[in-house]
């Protein structure tokens, strides 16, 4: 368990330093300016946003356990994030727009009703909820869905829950790339717009420019929509069948949000095969989570800590 | 003019005005002139910044004529007319499915007035064989008030406020879902309501109990904005106020969540304070974020509560005819002769 739960964490951060270049730029714009995608597109990768959420999103795990609840997300944010002045350098609007809230006394579900409640942004720090509930999709599904209230609803929810329960189900190390993929279908309203970007995901896996096609909404600048990310980050992780090089490269690849899209290929992939899947060179490009985002409450905290602390009450069976 | 056909057209013609006195008016008519117009209007902007002078573009004509610059309605009106003119066109109760037929027809054809996002993104999905409401669901903008601005004119149609929620609801799931939703069907009502002579507080009243519930952003939205206008005396003293259902986080401010909760206060404002529907219609105009259709739903809020004789000659005459930015077609359209021509519908 602790090396799948290493292989999630550190999967997560190497999809989120390997895809931030790629944010925002079109599948021909990558290939053009990088040619195929086969590592990382700096020398220098750094982690973003989906990162340090993600470790701040473990903290509370910790701290909480299965107990946790919305109020207990709540109030880590307003001590730990609403009162910087700084700015939040790499976040979303679902992020701002929850800090707004909950400065003008919000709390949730309220605090997580804005204009970007579809975002990404729940679906880029779900992982920890599938570690954490390793095994059991529905006590993921139902932690990711607590962490998500506060800032995030309707579809930007369903798409955390994906990630979660198809993270939970990645970690017990005996799933198929289909059956980590139908446990996030699974896992949301079949009526739901995540739900139809996940079967899209399942039919044109392997094949990009169709299932960009498919997923991308074309009369929207904005790259961050919740159900097109885990459409492509789920693509990504079937056409790879699951190996973790092919799925994060394959996700940044693709562009638009590519930091969370790998970040999620990744997280997935890395439980799936265990830190033992993810090259070696890539994982010595990661190191402790620098805080530029969140500032002091996650900086210095390695993923691969928090892995084996999340996977502590794991039983030891791999 | 009857009072009722006084309401009707108060309702629309106050949607116009409204409509040219947010500044996003005149960049949606530039639309009119040549593209490279525009162009030079992004290159000024970036010149501003990058000398660091004060001195901001606005639209301009250079050498090309000036008429479409000139203060006058452009989207929200389009759209109006756009949903009366297809509306009117047929005759006998309308069912769910007529409704997306229509939809689906002039996607297909590629008739459809320059829109929204919700509508641009329904419109690409009905392309693609998507049937609604899956196109205004799963849409980014499907909180938009796109719907909200359509429903003004239906509740026109509608021969009641039932009728004008339940025709608003199956023309609004197309483009858009939830709080674009529910917008859609309590302005329909409320403007249904309010050409029957019903005062504008009762008349939102109903049509929010009945559509808006409290739990949305929406609802939220909606009884703070009351809330805390509650006390002013002027909707021009309301306007600081009403900057914080702007957000100002997101890059767009259409929300039917700002716009709305926005257009109804001011208008609670101005109906308390006894001031004419055009107080309460430059005061929206003055909040930048949602003043591409705040100012319009306002305006078609207290025109439907007071008439086209309780509106300005001046703005009247300015703001009657349509400029066609969005769809050609609707060019020179008179919107005080629309007005008088509009038959009632009914649902099947």
């Amino acid at each position: 368990m602790r090396d799948r739960a290493r292989g999630c964490l550190l999967g997560l951060a190497i999809g989120d330093a390997m895809g931030a270049p790629a944010e925002n730029l079109t599948a021909d714009e990558i290939r053009a300016r990088w040619g195929p995608v086969t590592g990382f597109l700096t020398d220098r990768p750094s982690g973003t946003d989906d990162t340090e959420y993600a470790a701040f999103s473990a903290l509370l795990l910790l701290s909480h356990g299965a107990a946790l609840t919305s109020d207990d997300v709540a109030d880590a944010w307003i001590t730990h994030l609403a009162g910087r002045d700084s700015g939040f350098s790499g976040a979303g609007f679902s992020e701002l727009g929850t800090i707004e809230n909950l400065r003008a006394g919000l709390r949730p579900p309220a605090s997580g009703r804005h204009l970007h409640s579809w975002s990404d942004g729940l679906a880029m720090r779900a992982a920890v909820h599938g570690v954490y509930a390793a095994g059991d999709p529905a006590l993921a599904a139902r932690l990711a869905a607590v962490d998500g209230a506060v800032s995030h609803s309707g579809e930007g929810v369903h798409a955390g829950v994906a990630v979660a329960a198809a993270v939970a189900v990645a970690m017990t190390g005996r799933a198929s790339a289909a059956e980590v993929a139908a446990a996030a279908l699974d896992a949301v309203p079949a009526d739901s717009w995540t739900a139809r970007s996940l079967r899209s995901a399942l039919v044109h896996a392997g094949d990009v420019p169709a299932l960009l096609d498919a997923v991308v909404v074309r009369a929207y600048p904005w790259t961050d929509l919740a159900p097109e990310a885990v459409a492509l980050a789920f693509g990504a992780f079937l056409a790879a069948d699951g190996e973790f090089a092919a799925a994060v490269t394959g996700a940044v690849s693709m562009g638009r949000d590519a930091d969370t899209t790998a970040a999620i290929a990744g997280a997935l992939a890395g439980a799936l095969g265990g830190l033992g899947a993810v090259p070696a060179d890539w994982q010595d490009q990661i190191g402790p989570v620098t805080g530029r985002c969140l500032g002091e409450v996650v900086a210095g905290l390695h993923p691969l800590d928090l892995a084996d602390r999340l996977a502590a009450h794991l039983g030891a069976a791999t | 003019m009857s009072e009722r056909r006084d309401r009707i057209a108060g309702a629309l013609l106050g949607l116009a005005i409204g409509d040219a006195a947010g500044w996003p008016a005149a960049r949606h008519r530039a639309r009119l002139l040549p593209p490279w117009t525009r162009r030079l209007h992004r290159e000024l902007d970036a010149f501003a910044e990058a000398e660091e002078v004060t001195t901001l573009p606005v639209p301009f004509a250079l050498n090309q004529p000036t008429a479409a610059l000139a203060l006058g309605p452009s989207d929200d009106a389009e759209w109006a007319a756009w949903t009366l003119t297809w509306l009117g066109a047929g005759a006998g109760p309308l069912t769910r499915g007529d409704v997306h037929d229509h939809w689906r027809t002039v996607a297909a054809g590629g008739t459809l007035p320059r829109g929204r996002v919700s509508v641009a993104t329904a419109a690409d999905a009905l392309r693609r064989d998507v049937d609604p409401p899956v196109t205004g669901h799963d849409n980014p903008h499907h909180f938009d008030d796109a719907a909200a601005v359509r429903g003004v004119a239906i509740g026109l149609v509608a021969d009641g406020s039932g009728t004008a929620a339940t025709l608003a609801g199956w023309d609004a799931e197309v483009t858009n879902a939830e709080d674009g939703l529910r917008a859609a069907r309590a302005m329909a009502a409320t403007i249904a309501r309010l050409v029957r002579g019903e005062p504008l507080t009762s008349a939102w009243a109903a049509a929010a109990a009945e559509h808006v519930p409290p739990d949305t952003l929406l609802g939220e939205n909606l009884a703070w904005a009351l809330d805390a206008t509650a006390g002013v005396t002027s909707a021009a003293e309301a306007v600081p106020l009403l900057d914080r259902p702007a957000d100002h986080v997101y890059s767009y401010g259409v929300a039917a969540a700002q716009t709305v909760a926005t257009a109804v206060a001011l208008a609670h404002v101005a109906e308390r304070n006894a001031e004419p529907p055009i107080a309460a219609i430059t005061a929206a105009a003055c909040l930048a974020t949602t003043a591409d259709s705040a100012p319009a739903l306002t305006g078609a809020l207290l025109g439907g509560a007071h008439g086209l004789s309780a509106l300005p000659t001046t703005w009247v005459e300015r703001c009657r005819r349509l400029a066609g930015c969005c769809s050609p077609d609707l060019a020179g359209l008179d919107l005080v002769e629309l007005a008088g021509s509009i038959k009632e519908r009914t649902p099947a």
